[in-house]
């Protein structure tokens, strides 16, 4: 016997949480796109969706927060800290993609200096992720070496059960644990099976494309100019990934006050690394599809033990020429045969 | 070298590919799904600076997107081999030409039908609106962007090496993706399109938060089809409409 909630019981759940003070996101629909967004009720909830189309990344990483206001006066600059609101969240019906990417770029934030923008949101967060039953020809979770259920990032996890009428619940942390005890009699004992999990495919060898990545002599390889060379150049891969946390610090405002934003920026962007004096380091597309290859599977990795990718499959999926990491790292499993 | 499409990821996705060795062209498919535009790969730095011929696989948008390029003087039309095809009730057909002033007829017939790619549906829908329930509409859309730019490096007409929304001395656009600096991003580029887009749908297709940007250009290409008895990429000699003045212009205020 183990516990259960059934999605009759969910909305209950809802009212519990809300009454309680916290914020209850989950995967809807809005305006022809599916998000994480905070519900009012568990009908707005689409848990058939593979993944949502934007990440859960931008719940703790928005794509533009202010950071704080500036005021200049005759002698001095007045300034005043912005924090993002605060306040308990429950996201319900996450993706293990999706929790785990937020787990991967915990390092990168907490690193020298403590992103407080960033923790938190983490900290006031219970992710609950329901284990995938079915996966689309874009998923590669698996070549990452993660699973369609994989707990990592994640607070609980709920396996859909095999009649469809709810979740068997596994509580992994204390945050996740203490989100369950507030609904506890909305859940039931039962010897209900779990569905199967989806089958998602492995696509390429991770460890040979690793090892390909750190050879110092393949930093100049014709492979990168071949296979970026229809990349367009937007953003839409980094700013779908999970993963992907690189952000501008702007200035707005007149001469006398203004904001200073942290906004989401890409290495996709000819702009990005391009210097005050006209030189650019990264002055072709190529170089820079080669620095978010590398900086996902080495640089990352060499300083964090992890990964940068949690296997979602967003570039590839929404890319507008049919490009991404699966493609790019199926060719270099080929090229260190 | 050869610009077409190949096999994609998925059954019917086609992606762009670049053939430059004879060994390669049984990589080439041509089909029904040959949907993105691929003018704009003419306009990638350095591809046509050896001055070599190169042929891309263009639909009429495509084509009409060259006569723009040429018209504007950013590229050499006697550079480019066209090979012209086009899909009408899925069935795929050969244009005769090569040069883009071969294919002035069926350009000719695009502006007498203007079929234009714009969801009819939801444009009659949005005309329809009052002035207060389109701007909700578009402030609803607007919301979704991140500001990928994934619209303007889609777009063929978005060739500029600095976008504006790029220069920062002065800064004239919101580099942020908040409320304020997503209209004036696509407030900015409608502007930029008018009288110059070819309603490939390109935008509207890389779009990754799926904002109906083609409503937006076609509106604009009505306006000026209205105001200017224009349709653009007509022929590579076209004067742009939006940078050109004649003397008998009903507007005098300009001089």
């Amino acid at each position: 016997m183990t516990k259960i909630l059934l999605i009759d019981k969910l909305d209950n759940c809802v009212e519990r949480w809300k009454a309680a003070g916290i914020t209850v996101i989950g995967p809807v629909h809005r305006a022809n796109i599916s998000v994480y967004a905070a519900v009012e009720h568990a009908s707005e909830f689409d848990f058939g969706l593979v993944l949502p189309d934007r990440s859960i990344k931008e719940l703790f990483f928005p794509q533009t927060e202010p950071m704080l206001r500036y005021a200049i006066k005759k002698d001095t600059i007045d300034t005043i800290e912005c924090m993002p609101p605060s306040g308990p969240r429950i996201i319900f019906g996450s993706r293990a993609c999706d929790a785990s990417g937020m787990a991967i770029d915990d390092p990168l934030f907490g690193w020298d200096y403590k992103d407080t923008y960033w923790f938190q949101r983490r900290n006031e967060s219970v992710i609950v992720t329901i284990a995938c039953i079915k996966a689309d020809d874009f998923c590669m979770c698996t070549s990452l070496n993660m699973e369609p259920d994989s707990t990592k990032g994640s607070d609980v996890l709920l396996r859909p059960l095999e009649n469809g009428k709810g979740w068997l619940v596994e509580e992994l942390t204390d945050r996740g644990q203490e989100a369950f005890t507030q609904i506890a009699e909305f859940l039931q004992e039962s010897a209900d099976a779990p569905a199967q999990t989806a089958v998602v495919e492995k696509k390429f060898d991770l460890e040979a494309s690793v090892a390909w990545l750190q050879k110092p002599e393949n930093f100049d390889s014709r492979f990168w100019k071949e296979i970026s060379m229809r990349c367009i150049g937007c953003a839409s891969c980094t700013y779908l990934c999970p993963t992907c946390h690189c952000f501008d610090i702007q200035d707005e405002g007149d001469t006398y006050s203004g904001v200073r934003r942290k906004n989401w920026d890409s290495c996709s962007f000819a702009l990005f690394t391009m210097h005050t004096s006209g030189h650019n380091p990264r002055s072709t597309q190529s170089a820079r599809w080669r620095q978010r290859i590398m900086h996902k599977f080495n640089y990352f990795p060499g300083k964090f033990s992890v990964n940068s990718c949690s296997g979602c499959g967003r570039c590839s999926r929404q890319c507008p020429v049919d490009m991404g990491i699966t493609e790019t790292l199926q060719e270099i499993s080929k090229l260190s045969l | 070298m050869v610009i077409g499409y190949g096999k994609g990821t998925t059954g019917n996705r086609r992606r762009p590919i670049f053939i430059s060795s004879p060994d390669d062209v049984g990589r080439l498919v041509l089909d029904d799904s040959c949907i993105i535009n691929l003018s704009g790969y003419l306009v990638s730095e350095g591809l046509l600076s050896d001055e070599k011929r190169v042929a891309v696989f263009l639909r009429p948008e495509g084509i009409r997107a060259i006569n723009i390029l040429a018209a504007e003087s950013q590229l050499d039309a006697d550079q480019i081999v066209i090979f012209g095809f086009d899909v009408n009730d899925n069935e795929l057909r050969a244009l005769k030409g090569i040069h883009v002033e071969e294919f002035a007829d069926v350009i000719g017939s695009i502006r007498e039908n203007n079929p234009g790619f714009a969801d009819k549906e939801l444009l009659e829908k949005i005309e329809k609106m009052t002035a207060q329930e389109r701007f909700a509409f578009w402030q609803e859309e607007f919301a979704k962007c991140i500001k990928c730019y994934a619209c303007r490096q889609a777009c063929p007409m978005c060739y500029c090496r600095r976008c504006i929304v790029d220069s920062n001395q002065p800064q004239w656009v919101n580099t942020s993706s908040h409320s304020l600096g997503n209209f004036e991003w696509n407030i900015v580029r409608a502007f930029h399109l008018s009288g110059r887009c070819v309603e490939c749908g390109n935008c509207d297709r890389a779009c990754p938060v799926n904002i109906p940007l083609r409503l937006i250009n076609h509106k604009m290409a009505v306006e000026v089809l209205g105001a200017f008895d224009h349709v653009a990429g007509m022929s590579k000699t076209q004067e742009p409409v939006l940078a050109s003045f004649k003397k008998d212009d009903s507007e005098t205020f300009i001089l």
